[in-house]
């Protein structure tokens, strides 16, 4: 297996690591992909005064729980990262453990959010206020998803002392996915 | 095994174990700032100084995005090259989103006017005073005006929206619909009307006519009206039907 390894990830002509430098072009793409969304949704906002009226409907208390919820979650993400570095991949397996725990938190939470939106009549074809509301928070929580998945993979490979670089990679993508919604809560929850 | 290989692979990179974050602090920061942000609101209401919000939503959030992005993600201790390339993405986003802006913030232009986008705006703000001046200036205001919630009409929502491109007497002679390929339909000519009932009407004015094989220029607009004004709005169109 070890010695089966591509080639790329052992050699680096930038000299950043390859997997980093891997993720960090994932997360260029991903900024033009949430800057977009969030831009046009903020052009929007501006030129229709009457979302206020739209916006008003969101659950402040929810969206706040779900900040901190992420917030925590990012900490114990370079916490493991910080036991990694230290070779302790149990260690680091447990925390990213704790990290995709705050993942299912985030998603449990916005499900209850989202069922009792629906129940009151706020669907994704509702107005274009609820559109954007449903796509950027779902594109965000598929993002939440996709993370929570891997972070269980390197967390088995982390119990197990192997590939304990990765605990660092996946945890600049979790940040990433913080850094987003950190855009998302006033946007969506607080700018009324 | 691995083990060791990775471990090389890891301190080799120049950033690895080198900088002495106190991660906690960092973290304790963080949920500070996010407790004012939640409160930012409140202390808005009750100083009266709205642009408090604004500062405590957006400021708050660069300051968080900015530590998060610094201490968690490492980004400060990262090659220069990243930093540039991750500049560059922010700065194609900023250049789309600019270069779009003029388009989506106005709802009309010198040649241009978003009708969709203003019938959204004076439906949504209710029948009070239409809250942005803009209409007062224009020439189609009044049709505006009409089709706000308060005073829906079938005639006056014909105007503003179906007239542009089918004529303000329905025979398909609107300005915007003169360069159209089919042209639009003229509903006093008895040729149209033939297979043609009050349902098929109701259809394509709802989800536009490329649902029943009609040309797709005739946009749906069932997003724009509630179900029994779409019937008020067939019924305006049957009303032009010539006997």
């Amino acid at each position: 297996m070890a010695n089966a390894k591509p080639l790329a990830t052992l050699r680096s002509a930038t000299g950043i690591p390859t997997g980093r430098l891997a993720v960090w072009w994932v997360l260029a793409s991903e900024v033009v992909i949430f800057g977009g969304l969030l831009g046009t949704y903020i052009m929007h906002r501006l030129g229709h005064p009457e979302w206020a009226e739209a916006a008003s409907h969101t659950q402040t208390w929810i969206g706040a729980i779900n900040t901190f919820v992420l917030l925590t979650s990012s900490f114990t993400a370079v916490l493991a990262h910080q036991a990694a570095e230290k070779g302790n991949g149990k260690e680091a397996a447990k925390l990213l453990g704790f990290t995709i725990l705050g993942a299912l938190t985030f998603l449990v939470i916005k499900s209850f959010e989202w069922a009792n939106e629906i129940s009151h009549g706020y669907t994704i074809t509702a107005n274009t206020f609820w559109s954007f509301y449903y796509t950027a928070a779902g594109l965000h929580a598929l993002h939440v998803i996709a993370g929570a998945i891997i972070m269980g993979v390197v967390a088995v490979d982390a119990y197990r002392g192997r590939e304990l670089h990765r605990v660092e990679l996946i945890g600049i993508y979790w940040h990433f996915v913080d850094v987003v919604w950190i855009f998302l809560f006033p946007l969506l929850y607080i700018a009324k | 095994m691995s083990g060791n290989n990775e471990h090389n692979e890891h301190h080799d990179d120049g950033h690895g174990g080198g900088h002495h974050v106190n991660y906690f602090a960092i973290y304790v920061a963080l949920v500070v700032l996010f407790l004012i942000s939640v409160a930012g609101p409140e202390v808005g209401r009750i100083t009266g100084l709205p642009w408090i919000t604004l500062i405590t939503a957006f400021g708050i959030a660069l300051v968080k995005a900015n530590l998060v992005i610094d201490n968690f993600m490492h980004l400060k201790w990262e090659k220069r090259l990243m930093k540039w390339l991750l500049t560059t993405s922010v700065l194609l986003m900023v250049l789309m989103v600019a270069g779009i802006s003029p388009d989506v913030l106005n709802h009309e232009g010198n040649n241009w006017e978003n009708l969709a986008a203003k019938e959204a705006t004076a439906r949504g703000l209710g029948g009070d005073d239409h809250g942005d001046g803009d209409h007062a200036e224009e020439g189609g205001a009044a049709e505006v005006a009409e089709a706000a919630p308060a005073g829906f009409s079938a005639a006056g929502s014909f105007g503003t929206v179906c007239a542009t491109c089918h004529g303000a007497g329905g025979q398909g002679d609107g300005p915007a619909g003169m360069a159209l390929d089919p042209k639009p339909a003229n509903f006093t000519d008895p040729a149209f009307w033939e297979g043609r009932d009050r349902a098929r009407i109701v259809t394509v004015i709802r989800d536009g006519a490329a649902v029943v094989g009609g040309s797709a220029l005739m946009a749906p607009w069932g997003a724009l009206y509630t179900p029994e004004q779409l019937e008020e709005m067939a019924d305006y169109v049957m009303s032009l039907r010539p006997n």
